[in-house]
């Protein structure tokens, strides 16, 4: 078979018009950029408080104020959470622990409503969670309490807040914060006053009773296997 | 025509394997390699084209990433409104209670969980439990969740109301008659009495479908009395099982297995043991046997004669005065060599030698052993005898009774409690038939079924763990049920339901509580502490001496017929399975579990040894037709090694009609039976189909690929080797890097010596640790999801082959292969050696499944506890709930791991090393695994692996494997060899 003739040159039409020359580099040039700041922005977003939730106050069916029964009437923590020492839960007080109260003070307030209807029907109180850790997460309160971390230390100063908002962000690296390392000390200077600030009651009711506390005694225990909270 | 369906090929392989789990292994002397999914690729979908899949895939890639937009919804907390005393949120509460089998109770330990019975274990206090549990026990739970039970009394098919019930119940005629379980409970004995004095013409029948009538029958002609035997096992050396499982299903089989497995340490205690057994259909304390014999029910009484005939020579009739039996009877040669040798090694062992008779004998055959007790001095030491708790042993009224009553009109009313006999009577009383024509039926039953449809109410029963009531043991010791929820439904139990007969209108507790209170000496702290303990300490029946009467004897030797059956015709058990009578056919539980010699999920199946399939040219799946006169049944066949020539062996309780999860699984063997007390039948004809069924069967799930998991040897050459795997102590080498181990290491021994493969453990497991159930579909599929699994290995002559049961489970290898093929890191190490498995990690390769030798690892190929029948109330709160698409395993239960440190942690304690037991451990009767810290120096772990017996299974592998196995040890009698 024959070839033909070579004939030189053809004035074909460019395939692409000269802008594209400026447009391609663009694109790639910002593609490198986005990509990577796109993951690094989602990274940023999961830890923000937009995700995890913190800093937002909490709506409850019953407007009640921490700052008034802690601050004024000095009631211990544990006296409404019951459970912070020897359950995995601090609980919420069923309706009697709030009625042994206000049976006698604020008994026809308005605002006690929702608590008297409810101790009359006998249907609880709904109320919402602040501190919704992840189901698969089995974190138990007695073991933190018992070895003297204080209520404020994850919980932050409830005391002053008039709607209780969550403090901190509940993420596995903020657990990990502690429990990488077996340092009680560097806890306690680091972890602790970036919340509490100064030492108070309600700091937490261990520390009340042991001024020296388990703290000593017990360390943080390094706890960095997965199940210890995974199961 | 010789008839090749694999067997004769295994019959006559030389290269046959030393272990094998089904005849296919043993036959194959080139196993297939066979995909361990088998089904890899999920359910078959229908036709994609290219394009459709993948613009599916862009979709829901792209869905995927919405779902994780939002944040999660606000959960709410409901606290109580008057916190009851002593429950505290998140922490489990446990109680005593009692379960009550045909009548005799066991006490049990329940543990509650913010309100939800979760776990039901064995009270360690309790005689008739020591702490240990059996499958029913186990899985007793479940029923309590069953979403078919009825949930309100409905009458002629309309929802009614107890007031209406009650109603009805007060207009009821004179002549009522009471079909309900047997029952030993002291309140019900007082409420029968006032139900006879306000109806005096009532009468009861204490129903159970495979009674127990011959034990009472047997002791009445010897002793002129109604005895219970109770045996002592912990005494006896060398023991003579007759057809009797008593470590699995007897009564009082959780105390004799415990006793067993005390005696059992070959190693230790210095004096060996010897246990016989002769039986039909292979059972679980038949797996334990030094010398087991296959033999037809109907022929067991003729190896009880020849045994006392050979004691007879031996000499040792003297103590048995009477008549001798006549020495010339022509039983076979079989059985008289297996008695003479069994003989003499009970004289031997006189005073230390004890025979058992299981249930299913006829009178005849506990005569015998009586009298053979008798001549070996056992009565005292080896076994007593003592009252029944039963208030009917032998039944009072029967069946036959009620139909004939019916017929003749003079029958006004009929209560049925728990019972389901149009279902599990004899077809020949035609009880379908006659029930209509009854005034007033009324059925107590948890679901509609075969009875209550012919009944025109139908009354809502309570579980036991939602009522109050009492039982005594079968010891005597009187026990207390107390309920651990409040009724879920609109139900009563029997109790309740007896005292509105009674004109009582006090419920359960105050009936008890005035019961306690009517002996004036019983004070209120007594009765705080006997609910505490869960039963009235020292109120078992004393033992009581007896004469036995030669007479009976003599004539129980001429009743044994020494005929063998013609050819042709064949036995058939009626044996009680995973299902029991048919009470738990709707335990979803249970009808997973695999049989424990069968390994058959999901139904029956008629079970017969692999000679008599040869004779009958069938294989396992070909439908069978059994006919005994004019009856006639079709049944898949399954065959099984170690079962007796010429029977079948068909668990009763299945093919039940009722609502539920039972409906239609399996057949209906009651409709095979003659007689309302029998427990097996002679005469059978049996014929093969042409048809073919697929068995859930899990025997060959999770293939070996030749590897020999297991190892077993003999007292004599174990004695000789003092090791059974020297290969093992010596250092293996590695390029693995080493790991230091410091603090608690956790390692389990499990003894194969004393396990009988019970499945006691899988059930607890498979309880405590939220595992799902697949389905008969999934099974087939090899899709199951027990953690834990028993790999029951024979191994020798298929005809007589000697049994190893093998719990597996994960090995918590310390050089994981898993570990090292997992992509993700879903499966890590934890430094106090457990093989950790992080489900949020996992994303499905299912490449450690695959890379485990042990094939322990089990894949949610669906969202199973998604199903809207799961019953989630009962679902462990301290174990994740898996998903589709993850891994899981064996944790080593690392929640009361975690737990037991916590609390150590919370309470300044050290160490808790001694502390944590494990779900299997827990419920095993034998005591047959051992959970501890390696790094205890004078720990259980420590000493099992010092054991001469202690092997680790595919130790060459190099794995390093946390659970070791302590070998099966037989001692055979020498005279009948191997």
């Amino acid at each position: 078979m024959r070839h033909a003739p070579h004939r030189g040159p053809v004035d074909m039409p460019a395939l692409f018009p000269p802008w594209t020359n400026t447009v391609f580099p663009a694109v790639l040039a910002f593609s490198a950029l986005a990509i990577p700041a796109a993951a690094v922005g989602l990274m940023a977003f999961v830890r923000s408080p937009w995700n995890t939730g913190q800093f937002e106050p909490v709506e409850q069916p019953v407007q009640f104020d921490h700052r008034h029964h802690v601050v004024d009437d000095e009631i211990d923590c544990v006296y409404c959470h019951r459970g912070a020492e020897t359950s995995r839960f601090a609980g919420i007080p069923a309706t009697d622990v709030c009625m042994g109260c206000h049976s006698q003070v604020w008994s026809d307030s308005p605002l006690l409503e929702p608590v008297r209807r409810s101790y009359f029907s006998g249907r609880p109180i709904s109320w919402n969670r602040v501190y919704d850790l992840p189901d698969f997460v089995y974190f138990d309160h007695a073991v933190h309490v018992k070895k003297g971390v204080r209520c404020a230390t994850c919980h932050g100063r409830v005391e002053t807040m008039a709607r209780v908002h969550q403090v901190a962000p509940l993420s596995m690296g903020w657990c990990l914060d502690c429990h990488r390392q077996a340092d009680a000390g560097r806890l306690e200077q680091g972890q602790q006053q970036a919340y509490l600030g100064n030492t108070s009651m309600w700091g937490a009711t261990v520390r009340a009773s042991e001024p020296n506390g388990a703290w000593e005694r017990h360390p943080v225990t390094r706890l960095t296997t997965c199940t210890a909270c995974h199961r | 025509m010789p008839f090749d369906n694999g067997i004769s090929r295994a019959l006559n392989s030389p290269l046959g394997r030393r272990y094998y789990r089904s005849l296919l292994e043993q036959g194959e002397t080139n196993p297939r390699a066979e995909p361990e999914l088998s089904s890899e690729a999920g359910e078959p979908g229908p036709q994609l084209t290219r394009r459709d899949l993948t613009a599916l895939l862009g979709a829901s890639l792209a869905l995927a990433g919405l779902t994780s937009c939002g944040q999660r919804p606000r959960e709410k907390i409901l606290p109580y409104v008057r916190a009851p005393d002593g429950v505290k949120p998140g922490v489990p509460v446990e109680y005593a209670t009692t379960m009550t089998l045909g009548g005799l109770g066991t006490g049990l330990i329940g543990t509650v969980q913010d309100g939800r019975p979760i776990k039901l274990d064995g009270n360690p206090e309790h005689p008739a439990s020591l702490g240990g549990s059996g499958i029913y026990e186990q899985a007793a739970l479940l029923g309590l969740y069953d979403p078919a039970r009825l949930t309100g009394p409905v009458h002629e098919g309309i929802p009614s109301d107890w007031h209406s019930a009650a109603e009805a119940i007060r207009g009821c005629g004179p002549r009522a008659w009471f079909v309900l379980p047997p029952q030993s409970s002291p309140l019900a004995a007082r409420l029968i009495e006032q139900i006879r004095l306000r109806l005096p013409w009532s009468r009861f029948v204490h129903y159970q479908p495979l009674p127990r009538h011959a034990v009472y029958a047997a002791a009445r002609g010897t002793f002129g009395r109604v005895l219970e035997t109770h045996y002592r096992l912990a005494n006896a050396r060398v023991a003579l099982a007759l057809d009797a499982d008593f470590t699995a299903s007897m009564p009082g089989s959780l105390r004799m297995a415990r006793e067993l497995g005390q005696r059992r340490g070959r190693n230790t205690s210095g004096s060996e043991s010897r246990l016989y057994v002769a039986e039909a259909m292979l059972s679980p304390t038949g797996s334990l046997a030094d010398q087991h014999l296959s033999l037809q029910s109907s022929r067991v009484p003729q190896l009880a004669r020849a045994v006392l005939q050979q004691l007879d020579q031996l000499g040792l009739r003297g103590k048995v005065r009477g008549a001798a039996p006549s020495a010339s009877s022509s039983t076979d040669t079989r059985i008289e060599a297996f008695a003479r040798a069994v003989a003499g090694d009970l004289a031997r062992a006189r005073g230390e030698a004890v025979v058992l008779v299981g249930e299913r004998q006829p009178r005849e055959t506990h005569v015998l052993a009586h009298a053979i007790n008798q001549a070996l001095g056992s009565f005292g030491r080896t076994l007593y005898f003592a009252e029944t708790p039963l208030l009917a042993p032998e039944g009072g009224s029967s069946l036959e009774d009620l139909a004939a009553a019916i017929a003749a009109s003079e029958v006004d009313a009929l209560v049925i409690l728990e019972e389901n006999p149009v279902f599990s009577a004899p077809p020949s009383l035609r009880l379908e038939h006659l029930l209509p024509r009854v005034p007033l039926r009324i059925h107590l039953t948890d679901v509609e079924n075969e009875t209550s449809r012919l009944c025109q109410w139908r009354l809502p029963l309570s579980h036991f763990l939602e009522s109050w009531g009492d039982a005594r043991a079968l010891d005597g010791t009187v026990s207390y049920a107390q309920p651990l929820i409040g009724a879920r439904h609109e139900s009563r139990s029997s109790l309740e339901l007896l005292a509105l007969f009674a004109g009582r209108e006090e419920g359960a507790l105050e009936l008890l509580r005035a019961l306690h209170q009517s002996d004036a000496q019983r004070s209120e702290a007594e009765w705080e502490q006997r609910l505490q303990a869960g039963f009235a300490a020292g109120s078992a029946f004393p033992p009581i001496d007896v004469t036995l009467d030669a007479e009976a004897v003599s004539s129980a030797v001429q009743a044994v017929s020494a005929s063998t059956h013609d050819d042709g015709a064949l036995e058939v058990n009626f044996t009680l399975g995973k299902v029991h009578d048919g009470r738990f056919v709707n335990n979803a539980w249970l009808l997973e579990l695999p049989h424990p010699m069968t390994k058959q999920c999901w139904g029956n199946a008629a079970v017969l040894s692999p000679a008599t399939a040869t004779r009958l040219g069938v294989e396992s799946g070909d439908v069978l037709e059994i006919a005994i006169q004019d009856r006639k049944l079709a049944v898949p066949a399954l065959i099984l090694p170690g079962h007796a020539d010429g029977a079948l062996s068909l668990d009763v309780g299945y093919g039940s009609a009722g609502d539920g999860l039972g409906h239609g699984v399996g057949v209906n063997a009651y409709v095979l039976r003659t007689g309302v007390a029998e427990h097996f039948s002679v005469g059978a004809r049996v014929e093969r189909t042409t048809m073919r069924v697929e068995l859930a069967l899990t025997q060959e799930h999770f293939r070996l690929h030749g590897r020999d998991y297991v190892k077993s040897t003999s007292l004599e050459e174990y004695r000789r080797a003092k090791r059974v795997a020297p290969e093992q102590r010596s250092p293996q080498r590695t390029l693995l890097p080493t790991v230091p181990a410091a603090g608690i290491q956790w390692a389990m021994s499990i003894d194969t010596d004393i396990c009988s493969g019970c499945s006691a453990c899988v059930v607890a497991c498979q309880a405590e640790n939220n595992v799902p159930v697949v389905g008969k579909r999934g099974v087939m599929q090899s899709r199951e999801m027990h953690w834990l699994r028993i790999d029951r290995y024979f191994e020798g002559d298929v005809n007589a082959p000697r049994v190893v049961n093998q719990p597996m489970l994960c090995q918590h290898c310390e050089k994981a292969p898993c570990e090292y093929v997992c992509p993700v890191n879903a499966t890590v190490h934890s430094p106090d050696g457990l093989n950790e498995m992080v489900y949020n990690r996992c994303i499905g390769t299912r490449f450690c499944s695959n890379n485990c030798p042990y094939k322990v690892r089990r894949f949610n190929w669906f969202d199973y506890s998604a199903e809207p029948s799961t019953p989630l109330l009962q679902k462990n709160p301290e174990v994740t709930v898996r998903e589709r698409g993850v891994m899981e395993k064996c944790t080593f239960c690392v929640q009361r791991v975690r737990r037991a440190e916590q609390r150590a942690l919370a309470e300044g304690r050290p160490s808790a090393a001694t502390e944590v037991v494990t779900a299997c451990q827990a419920a095993c009767p034998t005591q047959a695994i051992q959970f501890g810290s390696l790094a205890a120096a004078d720990g259980p772990i420590r000493r099992a692996r010092a054991d001469g017996r202690s092997y680790a299974a595919l130790h060459e592998l190099g794995t390093r494997p946390r659970v070791t196995y302590l070998a099966k040890v037989r001692n055979p009698n020498p005279e009948l060899g191997e």
